[in-house]
């Protein structure tokens, strides 16, 4: 097919896909993108954004559902991520201006598969996973491996993504997303690091650490992890980890920092994210977004 | 000395249909039948053409007219030198250059054909580095400049197309003799004007004539441009500007109306053009210059200045166009509004392989004006005096002399201090990582002749008819206030009509923060012309001399029997026609004596200065070198101000400008002289977000030689300090200055973590 149809249900949309078309949310990547002459728009597009259902956060006992057309706004405005699964909100908090923070999906953002991208991390640290619709059944798969490469995912061209599904946190989990920003809106991550910790009678039980723009894909650092669990979260197991953490990074060099640079800023954002996710574990109060409140000088 | 009306703050004309997306822009205009034009820009910065073939591109279907060279006339053109062709003939010089426009059915199947233009190239080695290219041996940007036409003044030599030297007294002995003396080296990169609307030009003959829809800041510019680029007399060029979306200086000079009306005329069809945002990073020959300043002060131990020697080295680009002041310009502003007791200060503008550099918002202030008073801070640091002292004791008052020998009479540039001091609780205690820096700078006014005719309706409102442009500053809103005022009559009964060639007197357009200075004298003229043919006419109606009237809320009454009186919409509707015309006497620039100074372009003194000082609170993230600017304190002397919202207005938008460029906005140039970031993910401006509190107070001294009721101008003076008060902040905090502009966070960290010096 060519040409543009709006999917009323998951049905026509997932046969459009495997009739060739592309779906389309909220169009914050695919029509900007086109603009900007990155890549043009695919002959054959399906509008996802209308179909029922898709734009609900449910919550149950196994945790959280956020349909695919959930957008940034959303999510920054949802008691339960705000309070549970706090990176996420303070990486969509983050996304570009309150324009597309309105528009831009969650789905959009995960499967353009952006090493730069702001839930990314978030998503990691919290454990989630992926349902798409095929046109063999529902897949899951944990979003650990979705992403292969810039712009590229292990999904079909024929699955569509219909939730991100994150499990229900234990109690003391608390979890915080930071990313290098030159200016407070309409940025794009330099470098960022997500971070989620389970702590236990003053012990971290367990820890997330992801990083941000510094590697092809979004990725955990096994390393720095280890570096920080069984400790009690003071200062040299974070430094600990935060080294871990820029020296597991691929940094680039370009227009927008060198890789010396990015590789000193990858071990102070993963500092500040995983000092504002341990406060925040032990019910200490990081406004959101964590970016903001985490700002100025360590001691 | 005219006295300051009271003014009430006046909300703008055109402020509405903006807002609310009900104003017309160029790009939303649509003519019958009108077809798309692309350009083909250079595949190389730099290289040789052999040949150009059109031939594929010609046979696509859809495309009516594919032009180069050899399809219009031989004519090189420019601002103070003549050193460029519509399309490039025998040479590429800058990645921007265009080869070929296309005129095609839709603007896709016009990119189509202009990608299936075939050009050979010789590609040549290119000539980036600004600095080295004036060396004797470098190999030269334009083999023929010494054929061109340029203005004698400039000193054009090679890759050095201006040279300027400001000498005043014996520098080099002052120095020898000085109790303390300071060297420093800055360097800033290029920056754009980056206005909202990328350009659209949309041309239309008919018959001979060809009527020009552009979203340019200077129309009559661009009609000379237009007659003398296609051979045809001025007269049959009529240039509209429908609304301008913003230009800050880059949408100055003629640009691409030419090759739009050649392509119209070619294929007999109206042609549109309407740029990308990426061609609107690309393709102007406009962007702010980069420039490398060596400043080198002597001073006494109670801080007075005995000598300043300066050298810097400004980088142009490949094409002159309007810029040719530029050399003279930085030199003026590495001296500052300061006394100096002898000057020797040398610029250069030298030729590049990069886009050329043009008028930007004060053109070339901002950098040379953060280099310099970066270097005061560090001169008050090895006088071990605090900076805002070491600025008490040297700004310029009334009866001073300046660089090149001009003797100042009332000016606000010490009180401009004080009020920003004042502002922002200069010593105070602040928190960790936090510091105030204080910047001075000034900008001149131009004196240029500019006119304006003013007609009264039947229904007794007015029609102000003029030929300035409203580049978004709300200096051409502004002028309803002055006829108002000459006309007993309110602002608001004010039309406009303007932005049209065919109707409006010649105007150099929005451009050097002259609109009010110059337009609003003609404005004033005029209206008081239509004020004599009033009272005349009032005179006979009321059978009284004219001495016995009063002119006031729209009415004329005799003084003392306020019942006998006949209102302006009477006289107005009974067919009489009533106009004025104005045009206003153009101010002299001051003497000077500029005896040992070449490169004299008319700046080397400045008419109605208007000074400014500013001062910046920052905070600084030590770990990431990440600077937040959390408040602005700027005061102004731009003389009485004509209406405070629209003054202010300029100061906020300056100031953010200001932080822009002393923070992220930069042009980087890869090593063939193409953009890096042409777009505005990766070039940084500042968003509403990032904006600070912002504190204004105008000092409104009646200053001698200024515009229309002792105002001068605001457009370009409100970025000029801002990059040097947050660079003074900054080093407070870092313990050396950022000697690179823009002082990005990597460049913060770097200087505080100890990493290379660039
Ligand atoms: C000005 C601006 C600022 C931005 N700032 C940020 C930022 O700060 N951080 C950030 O991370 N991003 C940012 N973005 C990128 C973008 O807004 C986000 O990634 C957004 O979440 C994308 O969502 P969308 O619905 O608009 O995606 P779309 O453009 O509609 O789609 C994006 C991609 O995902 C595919 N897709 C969409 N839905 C599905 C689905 N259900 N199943 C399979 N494939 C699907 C599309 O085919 C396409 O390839 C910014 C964009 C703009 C224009």
């Amino acid at each position: 097919m060519t040409g543009y149809i709006r999917a009323n249900t998951v049905e026509e949309a997932v046969a459009a896909l495997a009739a060739g078309a592309r779906p389309i949310a909220g169009g914050t990547d695919l029509v900007v993108g086109a603009r900007q002459g990155k890549q043009s728009l695919p002959d054959a597009l399906v509008g996802i954004h209308r179909i029922p259902g898709l734009g609900a956060i449910t919550e149950t006992d196994a945790g959280i559902d956020l349909g695919t057309l959930v957008s940034h706004a959303a999510i920054v405005s949802h008691p339960a991520i705000r309070e549970r699964y706090t990176a996420l909100a303070d990486a969509s908090v983050l996304v570009g201006s309150h324009a597309t923070r309105a528009q831009g999906t969650l789905g959009g953002n995960v499967m353009h598969a952006s090493p730069a991208m702001d839930t990314g991390a978030p998503l990691l640290c919290l454990g989630g996973t992926a349902t798409f619709a095929t046109p063999s059944g529902d897949r899951t798969t944990d979003l650990v491996d979705l992403w292969t490469g810039p712009g590229e995912t292990t999904a079909g061209p024929d699955e569509l993504l219909v939730a991100v599904h994150l499990p229900a946190s234990a109690q003391a989990t608390g979890s915080a997303y930071v990313r290098l920003q030159y200016r407070r809106h309409m940025e794009i991550a330099v470098v960022g690091a997500a971070a989620a910790v389970i702590l236990d009678g003053g012990a971290v039980t367990r820890a997330a650490i992801a990083i941000t723009a510094l590697a092809p894909v979004i990725r955990r650092v096994e390393s720095a992890e280890q570096a920080l669990t069984g400790t009690s979260g003071g200062a040299p197991a974070v430094e600990a980890a935060a080294q871990a953490a820029a020296d597991a990074a691929r940094p680039i060099d370009d227009v927008r920092a060198s890789a010396t640079y990015r590789r000193a800023m990858a071990a102070v954002v993963t500092r500040r994210a995983v000092q504002a996710a341990i406060a925040r574990a032990r019910g200490e109060e990081i406004p959101i977004p964590a970016t903001e409140s985490t700002q100025g000088s360590w001691r | 000395m005219t006295m300051a009306p009271e003014r009430t703050p006046f909300i703008r004309s055109d402020g509405k249909e903006k807002v609310t997306g009900a104003g017309r822009y160029t790009a939303d205009l649509n003519l019958t039948g009108q077809l798309h034009a692309k350009f083909r820009y250079a595949d190389h910065p730099h290289a040789r053409i052999l040949s150009i073939d059109t031939a594929a591109a010609r046979a696509l279907p859809g495309v009516f007219a594919v032009l180069t060279w050899e399809d219009v006339p031989d004519v090189l053109y420019g601002g103070s030198v003549n050193d460029r062709r519509l399309f490039a003939k025998e040479k590429v010089r800058w990645e921007g250059d265009i080869v070929a426009a296309v005129a095609a059915r839709t603007a896709d199947l016009a990119a189509e054909a202009a990608g299936l233009i075939d050009v050979r190239y010789e590609v040549l080695p290119p000539l980036t580095d600004f600095a080295a290219n004036a060396e004797a041996d470098a190999q030269l940007v334009h083999e023929a400049w010494a054929d061109y036409e340029a203005d004698e003044n400039l000193g054009l030599s090679g890759n050095i197309l201006g040279h300027s030297s400001i000498v005043k007294g014996d520098a080099d002995a002052a120095m020898a003799g000085a109790d303390v003396v300071v060297k420093s080296r800055y360097v800033a990169d290029a920056s754009q004007g980056a206005p909202i609307e990328p350009r659209a030009i949309v041309a239309d003959w008919q018959g001979d004539k060809v009527t020009v829809w552009s979203s340019t800041q200077v129309p009559f510019a661009a009609r000379s441009g237009i007659a003398h680029t296609l051979n045809i007399p001025e007269s049959q060029v009529r240039i509209i500007v429908p609304l301008l979306g913003g230009g800050f200086g880059s949408k100055c000079d003629f640009h691409f109306e030419a090759h739009v009306a050649a392509l119209a005329r070619a294929t007999r069809r109206p042609v549109k053009l309407v740029f990308s945002r990426r061609e609107e990073f690309l393709a102007p020959d406009h962007r702010r210059e980069g420039m490398i300043i060596e400043l080198e002060t002597g001073a006494s131990r109670d801080g007075r200045l005995v000598a300043r020697r300066g050298r810097l080295i400004l980088d142009k680009g490949a094409y002159c166009g309007e810029g040719g002041f530029f050399a003279q310009m930085a030199a003026m502003h590495a001296c500052g509004p300061y006394q100096i007791d002898a000057v020797n200060v040398d610029s250069y503008l030298n030729y590049s392989n990069q886009q050329p550099s043009g008028s930007i918002r004060a053109p070339t202030a901002p950098q040379a004006c953060w280099a310099l008073e970066q270097h005061m801070d560090e001169l008050a640091a090895a006088l071990e005096m605090d900076p805002a002292e070491l600025r008490r004791r040297t700004l310029i008052g009334e009866g001073d002399e300046g660089p090149a020998g001009q003797v100042f009479e009332e000016i606000g540039a010490k009180q401009t201090l004080e009020a920003a001091l004042d502002m922002i609780g200069y010593g105070r205690e602040l928190p960790e990582d936090e510091a105030i820096g204080v910047a001075c700078g000034w900008w001149p006014s131009f004196g240029v002749p500019s006119g304006a005719y003013v007609k009264l309706n039947r229904d007794g409102t007015g029609t102000i008819v003029t030929g300035a442009m409203e580049s978004g500053t709300g200096a051409v809103m502004g002028l309803p206030l002055l006829a108002a005022e000459a006309l007993g009559m309110k602002a608001e009964d004010f039309s406009i009509l303007y932005q049209d060639t065919d109707a409006g007197p010649w105007d150099m357009g929005s451009s050097g923060s002259q609109t009010t200075f110059n337009n609003g004298r003609a404005v004033v003229e005029a209206a008081t012309e239509v004020r004599e043919k009033l009272l005349d006419l009032a005179a006979d109606d009321l059978e009284v001399s004219r001495d016995d009237l009063v002119l006031a809320d729209g009415t004329l009454s005799v003084k003392g029997s306020p019942d006998s009186s006949v209102t302006i919409a009477t006289l107005a509707g009974s067919g009489e026609p009533i106009l004025g015309k104005g045009s206003g006497d153009v101010p002299e620039a001051p003497a000077v004596d500029a005896s040992g100074c070449v490169g004299r372009l008319g700046l080397e003194s400045f008419l109605a200065p208007q000074l400014i000082t500013q001062a910046a609170r920052v905070k600084l993230d030590r770990d990431t070198g990440v600077i937040r600017v959390l408040e602005v304190a700027a005061a102004h002397d731009s003389g009485v101000i004509v209406n405070r919202i629209g003054a202010d207005g300029q100061v906020y938008g300056g100031v953010l400008m200001g932080i822009g460029q002393a923070l992220s906005e930069a042009t980087w140039f890869d090593d063939e002289g193409r953009q890096l970031n042409p777009g505005l993910l990766d070039y940084k401006l500042q968003t509403a977000s990032d904006a600070p509190e912002i504190n204004i107070r105008w000092v409104e001294i009646d200053t001698p030689n200024a515009g229309p009721n002792g105002g001068k101008g605001v457009g370009e003076p409100p970025s000029v300090p801002t990059p040097g008060a947050i660079g003074n902040a900054i080093a407070k905090l870092v313990g050396r200055p950022i000697d690179r502009l823009p002082m990005t966070p990597e460049r913060v960290w770097e200087a505080i973590h100890g990493g290379p010096e660039e």
